[in-house]
C-alpha cells in the first residue's frame, strides 16, 4: 500500500492533469462552434450547386467526359486523406487511416497515389511499407487551409485528370453528424457519379434557358463542384476533429475526477490505519509499563 | 406592392444574402439581364461584376461578385459565387493591395498561368473598388 505522502502527490498530479484536459475541452468546444457554422454554410453551397447541376445534367443530351469511367485505361487511383495535425482526439485519426489501409489492400494491381492533409496521416504513411505511395503532403495545418488553398489543389488535380494522369480520385474524410457522432467515410470525387444527379428532377428536361450552352456551363461548373466538395470535406473533417477531441477530453476529465475520488478514499483509509496503528502502539506501550 | 421572389447569394464560406426581392439585374457572360418575379427557368454564368438588387421594400442593394452562376427556378433565384461582398463591407485596403500586386505580376515577367491568375485577381479587385467608390 502506498504511503499517505505518495497518495497525496498522486492526487496533486492528477488534479493538474484534470485542469489541463478541462482546458483542452473548452478550447475544442469553442473552436468547434466556430467551424460548425462554417461547415453548415458550405453545406448550403454544395447542396445548391448539386441541385443546379442535377438540373443541368438532366437536360444534357450526350454524356459529358466528366462522367466517363476511365479506370480501365488509366489504372492509377489518387487518394486524398484528411487527418488531424494533433492527437488526443480519440480514435479519430486511427479510424480514417485504417479505412485507407483497407482500401489500399483491396485495390491490388492498381497504382495508388496518396495526397495527405494533416500531420498525423503523414506520420503514419511517410514511414514503413506504404511510404512509396505517398505522392504529396500538404504541410499547411488543416485549420488554416482556406478556400484559396483548396482551389489551387483542386485546380491542379483537375488538370492532371484531364491529362489522364490518373483514372479515379477518392477522398477519405470524416463526416460530421453531431458532436457525439461522426463517420469516417470515403467518396469518389472523379469521375463524377452520374447516378447522383439523375432521376430526381427528370421533368425539367428542356425547360431551361441556358446562357451560354448547357455543355459550356457544365464544363465550367464541374471543376467548381469538385473544388467545393473538396473544401467541404476538409471542413467536415475539421469539425469532426474538434468534436472528437472535445468528447475525448470530457472523458479524460471525468476519468481524472473518478481517479481523484478513488485516491482520496484510499488516502483517508491509509491515514486512518496509520492513526489506528499509532494508537495501538501507544496503548500497548503504556500497558507494558504498567506491568 | 410588386410581386417578389426569393433570392439567395451563397459563397463557399457563408450565405451572403437570403431574402425576398422585387428585381435583380446582373452581368452575364452573354450580356446584362434583369430578373423579375415569374421569370422562366434559366441557368447562366455571371461575370466578375456588380449585381444590383431591389429588395421587397424597394431599397437598392449592390453586391460585387467574383464570377458565378445564377439559376432561376420557380421564383427561386440562387447565385453561387467564389466571393461576394455587400456594398459598404468592402475592405478597400485589401482590394488596393491585391490590385497593386496583380498589376506588378502582369507587368513583370511570369508564366502565362501566373498572369492569367493575376488578371482574374485584378478584375476582382477592380470590381470591389468600383463598389466601394460608388
Amino acid at each position: 500500500m502506498l504511503s499517505t505522502r505518495e497518495i497525496k502527490q498522486r492526487i496533486r498530479s492528477i488534479t493538474s492533469i484534470k485542469q489541463i484536459t478541462r482546458a483542452m475541452e473548452m478550447v475544442a468546444a469553442s473552436r468547434l462552434k466556430k467551424v460548425e457554422s462554417r461547415v453548415l454554410a458550405s453545406r448550403a453551397f454544395t447542396e445548391k450547386m448539386h441541385s443546379v447541376l442535377s438540373h443541368l445534367v438532366s437536360s444534357l443530351e450526350s454524356t459529358h467526359p466528366w462522367f466517363a469511367e476511365k479506370e480501365q485505361a488509366v489504372p492509377v487511383i489518387k487518394v486524398i486523406l484528411i487527418t488531424a495535425d494533433k492527437g488526443l482526439c480519440g480514435a479519430y485519426n486511427n479510424n480514417i487511416i485504417q479505412k485507407v489501409v483497407k482500401f489500399i489492400k483491396e485495390k491490388t494491381g492498381k497504382e495508388i497515389k496518396l495526397t495527405l492533409i494533416g500531420k498525423k496521416g503523414n506520420l503514419y504513411f511517410s514511414k514503413g511499407r506504404y511510404a512509396s505511395l505517398v505522392e504529396k503532403y500538404i504541410p499547411e495545418s488543416v485549420e488554416k487551409l482556406g478556400y484559396g488553398h483548396v482551389q489551387a489543389l483542386a485546380g491542379q488535380l483537375i488538370k492532371e485528370y484531364e491529362r489522364n494522369e490518373f483514372g479515379e480520385l477518392h477522398i477519405f474524410f470524416t463526416k460530421f453528424h453531431t458532436v457525439m457522432q461522426s463517420f469516417s467515410t470515403s467518396m469518389r470525387l472523379l469521375p463524377i457519379d452520374k447516378g447522383a444527379f439523375e432521376s430526381k428532377e427528370k421533368k425539367t428536361r428542356g425547360e431551361y434557358i441556358f446562357e451560354p450552352s448547357a455543355e459550356q456551363i457544365i464544363g465550367n461548373l464541374f471543376p467548381k463542384f469538385v473544388e467545393t466538395r473538396l473544401y467541404q470535406c476538409i471542413l467536415e473533417s475539421l469539425t469532426s476533429e474538434y468534436a472528437a477531441r472535445r468528447v475525448a477530453m470530457i472523458a479524460a476529465t471525468d476519468n481524472a475526477g473518478e481517479m481523484i475520488e478513488e485516491l482520496t478514499s484510499s488516502y483517508n483509509k491509509a491515514r486512518q490505519s496509520a492513526i489506528t496503528k499509532e494508537l495501538l502502539e501507544v496503548v500497548s506501550g503504556a500497558e507494558a509499563l504498567v506491568r | 406592392m410588386a410581386k417578389t421572389f426569393k433570392l439567395e447569394i451563397i459563397i463557399p464560406e457563408k450565405v451572403v444574402y437570403s431574402d425576398s426581392v422585387q428585381s435583380i439585374s446582373a452581368d452575364g457572360t452573354e450580356g446584362s439581364f434583369g430578373v423579375l418575379a415569374d421569370h422562366a427557368p434559366l441557368i447562366t454564368e455571371l461575370k466578375t461584376s456588380i449585381l444590383t438588387v431591389n429588395d421587397a421594400n424597394n431599397r437598392t442593394i449592390q453586391f460585387a461578385l467574383d464570377r458565378g452562376f445564377l439559376e432561376v427556378m420557380a421564383n427561386n433565384v440562387v447565385v453561387l459565387s467564389d466571393a461576394c461582398v455587400k456594398e459598404g463591407e468592402v475592405n478597400v485596403e485589401k482590394a488596393r493591395a491585391e490590385k497593386d500586386a496583380a498589376e506588378r505580376t502582369l507587368s513583370g515577367g511570369g508564366s502565362a498561368e501566373e498572369k492569367e491568375k493575376a488578371q482574374s485577381i485584378l478584375g476582382r479587385a477592380n470590381t470591389w473598388l468600383k463598389l466601394a467608390n460608388k
